[in-house]
């Protein structure tokens, strides 16, 4: 049975972590995740104190066991909702977007286990002087926000630098990606891709739809001129949106206006054209609806299998 | 501290120490915020502190006013 020190450390079953997604990463999902033994993870967004609150309770309705927040840290409520993770005893937090090392002290008195989305290896080697339980080390095969390494260089590089855990996160689906990560000296994986398409996912079916479909080419990155590269699924605001990044009589202040309120529109309203559907170069290899529990069992009993055969390499 | 400071930043570039801006912000001297990370990691080995990098500590000045005030 696949245990890692990733279990003990966050008090789960399996060694598989859920994105915090935006808009996706709601109180049923994260519940459902931790349900079904993995931790699942609210994500904060750009939630102000009291909805991040609300999500908070539901979840603690909706299941006895651990889960986390996600805090982006370009959030413009990011202070009030770093204070309502501390009011809520939430066991682990994760970071995007940015450096949470101003937020760590107040998050750990608090008792929570802080684990940092890091880029680089310095960030985690920062991070971790600070005090941070372990690492999510996301390459840019990820969706939403990337870093220039990708997991295949990154996890390593970050495993080298630190001695606390390391969780791998980009272009993990299954458990191919799981043996690989472990292989990489990672101890976990945290996928985003893959429980978008859960059945316990309140994303709208037209974002499952196009995830199913999408080919290993399907995505693109946009969102380089304004200093914050984003992966998403190609559709006409994605296409038009590198169109427009291109072309230097747009102004920034016009791309930003041009992105606002995208992702709502495409998590929730499943607008296909004006929406943007944030997702991993992974998609290709999603194929099929199924509950968090069985993806999680896929995940691990895929690796299972590929890492106890293993030794047929070895002559 | 200045001056070992402003050489671990020199090296890091590649570039001569006479090079090295200690005013102009970490931006404008081509640094992103991961050769921050970076560069902060090896100032703190170099020079035994702990520094909590803010928005506010944005150029190498900065830097050494702060750390010179721990």
């Amino acid at each position: 049975m696949l245990k890692t020190k990733l279990c003990e450390l966050l008090e789960i079953e399996y060694p598989v972590m859920q994105g915090g997604m935006a808009w996706v990463a709601d109180a049923y999902l994260a519940a459902a995740v931790s349900n079904a033994g993995g931790l699942g993870i609210i994500a904060g967004m750009n939630s102000n104190g009291e909805q991040l609150r609300e999500q908070i309770r539901k979840a603690k309705e909706l299941t006895n066991k651990p889960f986390g927040v996600n805090v982006m840290l370009m959030s413009p409520f990011v202070e009030e909702t770093a204070a309502v993770i501390c009011e809520e005893k939430i066991p682990v937090v994760t970071t995007g977007a940015g450096n949470p090392t101003r937020f760590m002290a107040a998050w750990k008195e608090a008792g929570c286990k802080v684990i940092p989305v890091v880029p680089s290896a310095a960030l985690a080697k920062m991070v971790e002087r600070r005090g941070a339980s372990a690492v999510i080390a996301e390459g840019g095969e990820s969706g939403g926000h990337i870093g220039e390494l990708h997991t295949m260089a990154l996890v390593p590089q970050v495993c080298e630098a630190v001695s606390i855990p390391v969780i791998a996160a980009g272009g993990i689906v299954d458990g191919r990606g799981l043996a690989a990560a472990l292989m990489l000296g990672a101890c976990g994986v945290q996928m985003g891709t893959r429980f978008i398409v859960a059945d316990e996912c309140t994303a709208h079916d037209n974002f499952k739809e196009k995830v199913l479909a999408a080919k290993d080419i399907d995505t693109l990155v946009t969102g380089k001129r304004l200093g914050h590269p984003c992966r998403a699924l190609k559709n006409d605001f994605s296409r038009k949106f590198a169109e427009m990044e291109y072309d230097m009589t747009v102004s920034n202040e016009e791309l930003e206006k041009y992105g606002a309120g995208a992702l709502r529109r495409a998590v929730i309203e499943g607008d296909l054209k004006t929406g943007s559907f944030l997702c991993g170069e992974c998609a290709g290899m999603v194929k099929e609806k199924m509950s968090c529990r069985d993806i999680i069992q896929d995940v691990v009993t895929g690796a299972e299998a590929l890492l106890g055969g293993a030794s047929q390499w070895l002559k | 501290m200045k001056e070992k400071i402003v050489d671990i930043i020199a090296a890091y570039k590649g570039v001569d120490a006479s090079e090295i801006a200690t005013d102009k912000s970490f931006a404008d001297i081509g640094l992103d915020s991961l050769d921050v990370a970076e560069l902060v990691m090896q100032i703190e080995d170099a020079c035994e502190v702990e520094i909590d990098i803010t928005p506010e500590l944005n150029c190498i000045d900065k830097l050494v006013e702060y750390i010179e005030s721990k």
